[in-house]
């Protein structure tokens, strides 16, 4: 059966050479095209420029979208950006793919870091020093705790922490 | 260079009148997921679900499968959907199915609204597509 609807929908993080990140956010699909771009500084990662252009058909609360996305300029990636970007960004009048589209890049953000880590924890096949570095995960990033069925209480990989 | 990209792909196929199915990918440097999920068109409703999970990080993870179950019945026409989606599947299962699933439902809308405009075309080649979609969002409210 063919397709009625296709949406596609990218995000990229790359570093540049003095430490800033970009993040590129881009959807299309058969009525709309947006794109997002975030420059992300590190450490506090701050938000120091935001762009977004929209096409096609461009919902009435979007038409401003170049203006509005400047709003997050300033903004920091870290606890509270959900409310936050909500604010600024959200609303009955607000703009709800610019929100998606903050959120999502900023949640790229925090994935780019992630994934050394991640990548790290493959160097070993052994099930018992896996296990031994998913714990020492949670330990340093508390927050995951209860984020997933990997670490809820019961989980196998909670036994023995006391988070 | 790159150092992290993610990628959503959504399709929506009209299997009848009354049901539209989502296939949904999502594929990043870290994690890998499939969904497929039938939803009644009229009241949003998810009336089956499927998923894959192709690459994650962790032995545990592949329990999230059976939670996807408790999204079946759950209206994506209802305020708070997608929270309910994050806290349900996400939470007590994976949150990279939740996001998945999340822009299949967001995708409800556009998909209809994509399939009527397509009909009034057929009809009419010269249709003002600007004007039928503001209609058509018009009638959503």
């Amino acid at each position: 059966m063919t397709l009625k609807f296709l949406r596609n929908k990218v995000v990229e993080v790359k570093a540049r050479p003095e430490g800033d990140l970009v993040v590129s956010w881009r959807l299309t699909d058969d009525l709309f095209k947006a794109e997002v771009e975030l420059i992300v500084q590190p450490p506090d990662l701050e938000i120091i420029e935001a762009d977004a252009r929209l096409e096609r058909f461009i919902p009435l609360s979007c038409r401003d979208a170049s203006e509005q996305i400047k709003k997050v300029e300033g903004v920091s990636i870290g606890s509270g950006l959900r409310k936050i970007v909500a604010g600024l960004l959200g609303g009955a009048d607000g703009c709800a793919i610019l929100v998606d589209a903050v959120l999502e890049s900023s949640n790229a953000v925090i994935l780019h870091f992630t994934r050394p880590g991640i990548e790290m924890g493959e160097s070993t096949t052994d099930p018992d020093e896996k296990l031994v570095g998913l714990r020492e995960m949670i330990k340093l990033n508390p927050r995951l705790v209860r984020s997933c069925i990997a670490f809820q209480d019961d989980s196998p990989i909670m036994k023995g922490l006391d988070i | 260079m790159i150092s992290f990209q993610r990628n959503q792909i959504v399709g929506a196929e009209f299997i009848d009148d009354k049901t539209i199915r989502f296939n949904g990918i999502q594929e990043d440097h870290i994690y890998g997921m499939e969904i497929s999920m039938d939803v009644r068109i009229d009241d949003g409703k998810i009336l089956k679900i499927q998923g894959n999970m192709k690459r994650y990080t962790n032995f545990v993870c592949p329990q999230a499968v059976p939670v996807l179950q408790t999204a079946v019945g759950l209206s994506l026409r209802e305020a708070g959907w997608d929270k309910q989606v994050m806290r349900e599947i996400g939470r007590k299962g994976c949150e990279h199915f939740a996001e998945i699933v999340i822009e299949c439902g967001r995708c409800l809308d556009p998909a209809v609204m994509s399939r009527d405009l397509g009909l009034a075309l057929k009809q009419d080649p010269g249709l003002n597509q600007e004007e039928y979609l503001a209609h058509w969002t018009a009638g959503k409210k």
